[in-house]
């Protein structure tokens, strides 16, 4: 079992942060690594067991389920249903927290999961790098702007 | 039941900020606000049940059990067993996280505890804003900024 936790810090306030990370059919909104995502049987996004299925920008089709969502602790997490690569068994968690002394937020990110034999420093640097890194730089660059709008709704 | 949460970053690696908060016996020598401590009937103090015996700098004397303590997931948890502050039922938790994106620290720190609804503002402004502030503005201070 392969573990994964990525964390760091947003100069912005967690709930702008949340208001972003909360839906989960958002991500192809602000994540540079996803294309299109809709949320199977046009159910709402925020409902518990709903099943998002998108497409990276490389062509790859993925499905993940909601698992937790917590208004409450500001945390979600999701497991993969099909994918392209070998990642087996992988369950992912994402939480926010407001840093109280100077209204910003530490976001952690972290998972498990299987892989097949000799494909663990691939999947470690993709899910990690190119899904984790890139997420954080992605919601800072879109957060900590000089323009304060928030984009799409 | 009154609630309070403050949290701070602090410029060093969870493991050495770790080792200098781990020591329950060592709030005088990290935390401004007090003045002596000792652990009583001579136990050692990561003894997950032993008690501190400290005073603060202005004279209030503190009795707190310790609760829990992790090497693994870098909390301590404590309550109150008497003090001067009227609260009951305080359990505390000081906990630290790794930042990943570079060597430093996110710590967090929690209290819950019952007390009359007239002293809930001040009581959670005098431990958020004074006990548990004040350790992480020293913190930051030791470890850099």
């Amino acid at each position: 079992m392969i573990r994964i936790v990525r964390s760091t810090i947003i100069d912005a306030p967690t709930d702008r942060v949340w208001a972003l990370l909360r839906d989960f059919n958002g991500h192809d909104r602000w994540h540079p690594a996803v294309a299109k995502s809709e949320i199977e049987r046009g159910q709402s996004s925020d409902k518990l067991g709903c099943v998002r299925h998108f497409y990276l920008r490389d062509g790859s089709e993925l499905r993940e389920r909601l698992l937790t969502l917590s208004d409450l602790e500001q945390s979600f997490s999701y497991c993969l249903l099909d994918t392209p690569v070998p990642l087996f068994n992988y369950v992912a968690h994402v939480r926010l927290a407001p840093v109280t002394d100077g209204n910003r937020t530490f976001w952690e990110w972290r998972c498990s999961f299987a892989t097949r034999a000799g494909a663990e420093a691939e999947m470690t640097r993709m899910v990690g790098e190119d899904i984790y890194d890139a997420g954080f730089a992605a919601i800072r660059s879109r957060l900590t702007a000089s323009s304060p709008t928030e984009g799409r709704a | 039941m009154a609630r309070v949460y403050v949290s701070s970053v602090i410029n060093g690696r969870s493991d050495r900020v770790w080792a200098r908060v781990r020591d329950f016996n060592g709030l005088p020598t990290w935390h401004p606000g007090i003045a002596e401590s000792r652990i009583e009937s001579g136990e050692p103090s990561d003894k997950i049940g032993c008690v501190r015996d400290f005073r603060l700098r202005n004279g209030d004397r503190i009795r707190e059990k310790l609760l829990g303590l992790s090497d693994f997931e870098l909390f301590c948890t404590y309550s109150i067993l008497e003090s001067p502050m009227g609260v009951e039922n305080y359990v505390a938790t000081l906990r630290l996280t790794p930042i990943t994106d570079g060597e430093r620290t996110f710590a967090e720190w929690t209290a819950e505890f019952d007390c009359p609804p007239e002293r809930e503002a001040e009581l959670v402004s005098s431990i958020g804003g004074g006990v548990f502030q004040g350790g992480f503005d020293a913190l930051k201070r030791q470890f850099g900024g």
